[in-house]
């Protein structure tokens, strides 16, 4: 769906934190939404924990830096990290251009998504949170 | 939120088009399409910003030079009328109160533009030291409007709407002009290090702000075909690190003194007496202990940013003042503050960027190649 000027996958879980979160299996795909991209705007540089890094939910999971600004990344879900997006070393610019694809962060082998799913917002309830914060 | 901030004559502009910012009590532009391609439009062809936020002060009288030789480090004695040049004023240990353009309007008139964070220190350390000189000073910032035009196309853009040939007019020269009939007074200077001017919006009020809105529009309607981007405090501060120019807060302040700071060309001890002259004639003489140099990223990566320290081997040497991604060199760059003994150019230093050490390269100021960007490029 989209909401004010921001794209809200539906399938997707959601942090106060603007990461998404997309299931599959025992792992899970991660990355920043529409909204914090269009926030930072910019992106110069990102940089995620390490393949093997044990991350627990609402934890710091990297940095993502914009022209002027230094954000952390906070890892939506607990688990271990078991792929690293390397293009993005290459080419930051992705997670403006495309968030939900090609700009992803990190695969995490989940550690407890049931506890953690308790914690995260349905694409409506993050809709929801947006038109909050932007009124 | 809650407070009020003050807005310039381009508010209605700025709020339609632009990310605002809070700067200095002003609520301002922060970018419009991004930092980076109105960094790169100023770098390639020309950008309009508005730095009404800025402080101006008229100072009149038959001892004004007396009086500005007195409050400034530089030599206002050689200052021609419609002339402009850096300076600084220095609190008596010599730590730098602010840094500033002042023009010489006429014999016996001067206009001093400074930081908008130092406006009423600013004006009231000048009042304070007046008297003396029964000389006037006027803050005339909420009459004028101030534009600055930088860029390599920035004199064919203005051209078009001026009635004066702006070719006569040099860098650190200034002029009279009509800009779409509109009488402004015009500085060939700028925070960018590209060529450019200043556009004083002469007598145009806040409460009336018709004139500044023209003069603006027809800036933009000018340089439609020459490339312009309308730029906001974002770009502002990426083109003044690259060109290695001083921010009055990160870079300076007064607890640095311009001989510390690099600024030692625009501090004349010669002159008599000065504020400030004792303590930096002293400093002088026994030697600087720190100085503040220009540091560049070995690789790509994160960037340095204010306050991370700068290392050599095992001690720490310094810290960073001001840092930022380089559009230009597509990488981190930085101002830093470093014990004397490291500061040569080409030393090899480290900076702690969180967790993790990254190697800086001490460079010259600006951080591009000064034959491909800046007013002094080969054309």
């Amino acid at each position: 769906m989209r909401v004010l000027d921001y794209e809200i996958p539906d399938k997707l879980y959601y942090s106060k934190e603007h990461e998404w979160v997309q299931i599959e299996g025992n792992e899970a795909v991660v990355g920043i939404t529409d909204y914090a991209q269009k926030q930072l705007h910019e992106i110069v540089y990102v940089e995620v924990q390490k393949i093997g890094s044990n991350i627990e939910q609402f934890q710091t999971m990297g940095t993502v830096e914009s022209v002027k600004s230094v954000s952390d990344l906070f890892a939506p879900v607990s688990g271990k990290i078991t792929k690293i997006n390397q293009e993005l070393a290459e080419s930051p610019e992705l997670l403006n251009q495309d968030p939900y694809g090609k700009g992803w962060l990190a695969r995490i082998s989940l550690a407890d998504l049931r506890k953690d799913l308790k914690k995260l917002l349905t694409s409506k309830q993050y809709a929801d949170f947006i038109k909050e914060i932007e009124e | 939120m809650g407070k009020q901030l003050k807005k310039t004559h381009l508010h209605e502009f700025h709020k339609k088009t632009a990310k605002m910012t809070e700067f200095a009590g002003f609520e301002m532009p922060l970018w419009y399409r991004g930092i980076i391609p109105e960094h790169m439009a100023v770098r390639n062809t020309v950008g309009i910003f508005d730095i009404t936020h800025m402080g101006r002060a008229l100072i009149t009288g038959a001892k004004s030079e007396a009086f500005l030789n007195y409050v400034t480090t530089n030599d206002v004695t050689a200052l021609s009328p419609l002339s402009a040049h850096y300076s600084n004023i220095c609190n008596e240990q010599g730590g730098i109160k602010d840094d500033f353009v002042l023009s010489r309007l006429e014999q016996e008139k001067f206009l001093i533009v400074y930081n908008a964070a130092n406006r009423t220190k600013d004006y009231e350390w000048l009042v304070k030291h007046a008297t003396p000189f029964n000389v006037k000073v006027e803050d005339v910032s909420d009459n004028i409007a101030m534009f600055a035009v930088q860029g390599p196309n920035a004199q064919k853009t203005l051209q078009k709407i001026a009635d004066l040939d702006l070719s006569k007019i040099e860098r650190f020269k200034c002029g009279w002009t009509k800009l779409i009939g509109v009488e402004c007074f015009v500085s060939r200077t700028g925070y960018t290090g590209e060529d450019g001017f200043e556009v004083f919006v002469w007598n145009t009020p806040l409460t009336n702000p018709a004139n500044a809105v023209k003069v603006w529009n027809a800036i933009l309607e000018a340089g439609r075909e020459l490339g312009i981007e309308p730029c906001g405090l974002g770009a502002r501060d990426t083109l003044r690190l690259e060109a290695g120019m001083c921010l009055y807060g990160n870079d300076i302040d007064e607890t640095t003194t311009p001989l510390e700071a690099g600024l030692g060309f625009v501090v004349k001890l010669k002159k008599d007496s000065f504020i400030g002259k004792e303590a930096l004639t002293k400093q002088k003489v026994e030697g600087i202990k720190r100085k503040r140099v220009g540091l560049t990223m070995m690789k790509k990566g994160p960037s340095p940013r204010p306050n991370y320290e700068v290392w050599k081997g095992n001690e720490k040497i310094g810290h960073i003042t001001s840092g930022t991604f380089s559009p230009i060199l597509e990488r981190g760059i930085a101002m830093a503050y470093v014990s004397v003994q490291h500061a040569t150019e080409g030393n090899i230093l480290t900076v702690k960027i969180r967790d993790k050490l990254a190697e800086a390269q001490i460079v010259k100021f600006p951080f591009y190649d000064p034959t491909k960007y800046g007013h002094a490029r080969l054309k």
